[in-house]
C-alpha cells in the first residue's frame, strides 16, 4: 500500500465523521414535545392551522405514556433537540425540570383560567386540559337500585347504597356494585388517585395541608383511618378478578357492558366508551360526590393532569408563548380542544360543550365553582411514592393478605419514610 | 516504510472502524456508568453532579426490595433454565426423529421467539386471565373457573416461567438439533445392535456427544432469563404484591424490571445504575463459572 493511500484511507474516515457530526440548521419554529398519544394527530392538524393563519412553523412531537415521556425528555434535552414548550405534571415534575423552566407573564390566557400551574407567584404551566375522576354511576342501574344520587354524600350513604345495590346483583345483572381495580397494572388508580381521596378530600381547594405533611413524612392517622374504611368499602363491593388482576379494559369494561353500578374512573374513559358503545346501547352516566373521608361531601376531583411548559433555554419563546395563547384565546384553538381532541378546555370563555357522557357531567361539576371541586395532589408526591411504593400495599390488603390495621400501618410507615 | 510497518498499519486500519465503535459504544459508557454509580446523577442536563462514594451500593444492601428481587431472580432463573432445556431437548429428539412433516414441527416450534416478548406477555395474560377461567367452565371445574393465577406470587412466577420457556424453548431446539444431527450414527447402530434401549442410548451416547451443545444452551437461557424484562412489563409488570417479612414488595419485579423502576419510576439514576453495575457483575460471574463448568464436562472424540 502506497502513502497516497493511507492518506486516501485516512481523508475518507475524516468525511465519513463528518458526515455523521454534521447537522443542517433548522429554521424558526416551535417545538412542542407532548405526552398524549391521543391527540397527536389533533394537535398537528390544529398547528398547521395555525400556520396558515401565522407564518410560524409549529412542530408537534410526541412521546407515548408517562414514563416513557419522562425518560424521552431526558434523551431530547442530553441530545441537544430542545423543544420550546415541553409537558410537566404537577410540582413532581416542576422539583425536576426548574432549572429549564421560563415563566408566563402577562400572557392573555392567565386571566381565563383558575388552573394555571403556579410557583411562588410565578405562572409556570398551562393547562392542557381539564379532568376530573370520582365515582361515575350508571343513571338507570342506580333508578332502578331504588338509590337517589343525591343522598351520596357521606361514607355512610355510600355503605348502605352497596349493600342494597350488592342485594340486587341478579336483578340489576350486576357482578358487582362498583368496578374497582387494584392489580398491578392499576397502580394509578388506587396508588394515585384513590390515594389523593386521602390528600385532598373535604378539603378546600387549593388546600395542601395533609400533603405538606406528607411531604416532610408525616401521617394524619386519624384522616387515614376514615380514609381506610372507604377503600374497604370499595374493595369490598367490587368484583375480585376485576379487583386484584384486572387493567384498565377490564374495569372500563365491566362498567360499559353494565356489570356494576359504579366505577372508580376519570372523564378520560369517554373515548373508550365512545368505541365500545353504539348509539343504542349508550346509557346516560354522571358523577356522584366523591367520600374518600367522614363528612358531608359534594364535590369531585377536578384538576388539570399535565400543563405545557417553556423550557427558558429556548431562542424562540415569543413564538411559543403566542401560539398558547392562540389556542386559549381563538375560536379555532376552542374547536380543537373541544370538538377534535375531546378535552374539556380550563378556560371560562370557551362556550363549546363536550359531546362525550362524562366530560359534559363534568362541565357541570366545573360550572359549581371552587365548592364542586377537590384538588388533584396525586402528582405533587416524591417521584415514585404513588405507583411504586403504597399501590403494592393496597393490592395486598385487596387480596386479604393484611388486615385494615396493618394496611393503615403500613401507609403510616411508608409515608414516614419520605423523611 | 519496510514490509512489517506497513502491514502493522493495514492491520490497525482493518480493526480501527470496530475498535472505535467497541471503544465508543462499550468501554467508555461502561466507565462512565462506574463513575455515575458513585454519584448524585439525576440525568437532567445543567444539573451539578456530585460524587458520594459508595453512598449507592451501601442504600442498595440495605434495601428489602432489591435483595427480594435477587432472590426471585435466582429462582426464576434456576427454574427457567431447567425448564428451557428439558423443553427443548425433547422438542430436538422429537424433531430429529424420522417424520414427514418434521421441517414443519421444527418451524412451528421456533416461530414463538420471532415473536417479541411485549406482545408474548400479553398474548399470555390473556392465556392466564380469560382462558384458563373459560377453561373451567366449559369443563365444570369451579377451581379452575375461579383461579386468579396472577394475582398468586408463585404461580405468576411459574407462568413467566411458561411464557418465557414457551418463547425460548424454539430456538434452543434448534441448537439442539444442529448438536444431535452431529451424533455419529455409526455409535448409535452400534449400540442398537448391542441391545441398548432408548434410555441407555440417550444417557450414554447422546448426552455425553452433545455436551456442547448443553454448554452453549445453558449460558444462553442462563444469561437471558436473568435478564429478562420484556415478557415481565406486559404480563405482570413486576405484580402481584406479597409480603416479604413484613416489607410489601413486588413478586415478580426481577432484577433487570427492578432496576428500570428504580432508575425512571423513582427517577433515581445513579441508584439504579449502581445496582446495574452489581447485576453486571453478579451475571459475569455465575455465567463464567457455568461455561467453566459445563467445558469440563465435555467429552472429545
Amino acid at each position: 500500500m502506497s502513502k497516497t493511500r493511507v492518506i486516501a484511507v485516512l481523508i475518507a474516515m475524516v468525511l465519513v465523521f463528518t458526515i455523521f457530526s454534521g447537522c443542517a440548521k433548522e429554521e424558526k419554529s416551535v417545538v412542542i414535545y407532548q405526552n398524549k398519544v391521543e391527540i397527536n394527530e389533533q394537535l398537528t392538524a390544529f398547528a398547521a392551522v395555525y400556520e396558515a393563519e401565522t407564518g410560524v412553523k409549529v412542530i408537534v412531537k410526541t412521546a407515548g405514556g408517562d414514563t416513557p415521556y419522562a425518560e424521552n425528555l431526558k434523551a431530547e434535552f442530553q441530545s441537544d433537540r430542545q423543544p420550546e414548550i415541553f409537558v410537566v405534571e404537577g410540582m413532581g415534575g416542576y422539583n425536576t425540570w426548574k432549572s429549564k423552566l421560563a415563566p408566563y407573564e402577562g400572557d392573555e390566557w392567565i386571566d381565563l383560567t383558575a388552573l394555571e400551574f403556579v410557583v411562588d407567584g410565578k405562572v409556570y404551566g398551562f393547562p392542557v386540559a381539564v379532568e376530573a375522576w370520582g365515582m361515575a354511576y350508571n343513571v338507570e342501574l342506580l333508578e332502578k337500585a331504588g338509590v337517589d344520587p343525591a343522598t351520596l354524600t357521606s361514607q355512610d350513604a355510600y355503605a348502605a347504597a352497596f349493600a342494597k345495590i350488592d342485594g340486587m346483583k341478579d336483578e340489576l345483572g350486576i357482578d358487582s356494585a362498583v368496578a374497582m381495580a387494584a392489580g398491578p397494572d392499576m397502580a394509578w388508580v388506587t396508588g394515585l388517585h384513590n390515594f389523593n381521596g386521602y390528600l385532598s378530600a373535604g378539603l378546600e381547594l387549593g388546600d395542601t395541608a395533609i400533603l405538606d405533611k406528607l411531604n416532610k413524612g408525616e401521617a394524619d392517622v386519624d384522616r387515614l383511618t376514615e380514609y381506610a374504611d372507604w377503600v374497604e368499602l370499595l374493595f369490598m363491593y367490587a368484583d375480585e378478578a376485576v379487583l386484584l388482576t384486572g387493567n384498565y379494559d377490564a374495569q372500563v369494561g365491566q362498567f360499559a357492558t353494565q356489570k356494576s353500578v359504579f366505577i372508580h374512573q376519570g372523564n378520560w374513559i369517554d373515548p373508550w366508551l365512545m368505541d365500545y358503545l353504539t348509539d343504542e346501547t349508550m346509557f346516560d352516566m354522571a358523577y356522584a360526590p366523591h367520600a374518600s373521608v367522614k363528612g358531608e361531601h359534594d364535590a369531585i376531583f377536578i384538576g388539570a393532569p399535565s400543563f405545557y411548559v417553556l423550557n427558558n433555554e429556548s431562542e424562540n419563546l415569543d413564538e411559543a408563548r403566542a401560539f398558547l395563547n392562540y389556542m386559549a384565546t381563538n375560536a379555532a384553538g376552542h374547536n380543537y380542544m373541544v370538538n377534535e381532541a375531546k378535552m374539556i378546555p380550563a378556560f371560562t370563555n370557551v362556550t363549546l360543550i363536550p359531546n362525550s357522557p362524562l366530560s359534559a357531567n363534568v362541565v357541570k361539576w366545573l360550572a359549581k365553582g371552587k365548592a364542586g371541586s377537590y384538588t388533584w395532589l396525586q402528582n405533587d408526591m416524591p417521584d415514585g411514592f404513588g405507583m411504586g411504593t403504597i399501590a403494592p400495599v393496597y393490592e395486598i390488603y385487596a387480596k386479604g393478605d393484611i388486615t385494615k390495621a396493618e394496611f393503615i400501618a403500613q401507609l403510616v410507615d411508608k409515608i414516614e419514610a419520605l423523611k | 516504510m519496510n514490509r512489517y510497518t506497513k502491514n502493522k498499519i493495514v492491520f490497525w486500519l482493518f480493526v480501527a472502524p470496530a475498535l472505535i465503535a467497541f471503544i465508543v459504544v462499550v468501554i467508555i459508557p461502561f466507565f462512565m456508568g462506574i463513575y455515575y454509580s458513585m454519584t448524585d446523577w439525576s440525568a437532567i442536563a445543567g444539573e451539578e453532579t456530585t460524587f458520594i462514594g459508595l453512598a449507592n451500593y451501601k442504600e442498595m444492601f440495605s434495601d428489602v426490595a432489591f435483595r427480594y428481587s435477587f432472590l426471585r431472580t435466582f429462582l426464576f432463573t434456576l427454574f427457567s433454565v431447567i425448564s428451557v432445556n428439558i423443553v427443548s431437548l425433547m422438542l430436538a429428539l422429537l424433531v430429529t426423529r424420522e417424520s414427514k412433516f418434521r421441517n414443519i414441527f421444527r418451524a412451528g416450534f421456533f416461530v414463538p421467539n420471532l415473536i417479541g416478548g411485549l406482545v408474548l406477555g400479553y398474548i399470555w395474560q390473556f392465556i392466564f386471565k380469560s382462558i384458563v377461567p373459560s377453561m373451567g367452565t366449559v369443563f365444570n371445574i369451579p377451581a379452575l373457573e375461579n383461579l386468579l393465577i396472577l394475582a398468586e406470587p408463585n404461580l405468576t412466577l411459574l407462568g413467566v416461567i411458561m411464557a418465557f420457556t414457551w418463547q425460548y424453548a424454539g430456538y434452543i431446539m434448534m441448537i439442539y438439533v444442529a448438536a444431535l444431527m452431529n451424533v455419529p450414527q455409526d455409535l448409535v447402530e452400534a449400540s442398537q445392535i448391542d441391545g441398548a434401549n432408548f434410555w441407555n442410548r440417550l444417557r450414554n451416547i447422546i448426552v455425553p456427544m452433545i455436551a456442547p451443545a448443553f454448554t452453549v444452551t445453558t449460558f444462553l437461557t442462563l444469561v437471558n432469563s436473568f435478564k429478562q424484562f420484556d415478557i415481565i412489563i406486559a404480563l405482570t409488570s413486576g405484580g402481584p404484591a406479597t409480603l416479604y417479612g413484613d416489607q410489601v414488595v413486588n413478586s415478580t419485579e426481577l432484577l433487570a424490571v427492578h432496576i428500570y423502576n428504580v432508575a425512571f419510576t423513582y427517577n433515581r439514576m445513579a441508584e439504579g445504575q449502581a445496582r446495574a453495575i452489581i447485576f453486571f457483575l453478579v451475571l459475569s460471574i455465575v455465567s463464567l463459572a457455568q461455561v467453566y463448568y459445563n467445558k469440563k464436562k465435555e467429552v472429545e472424540m
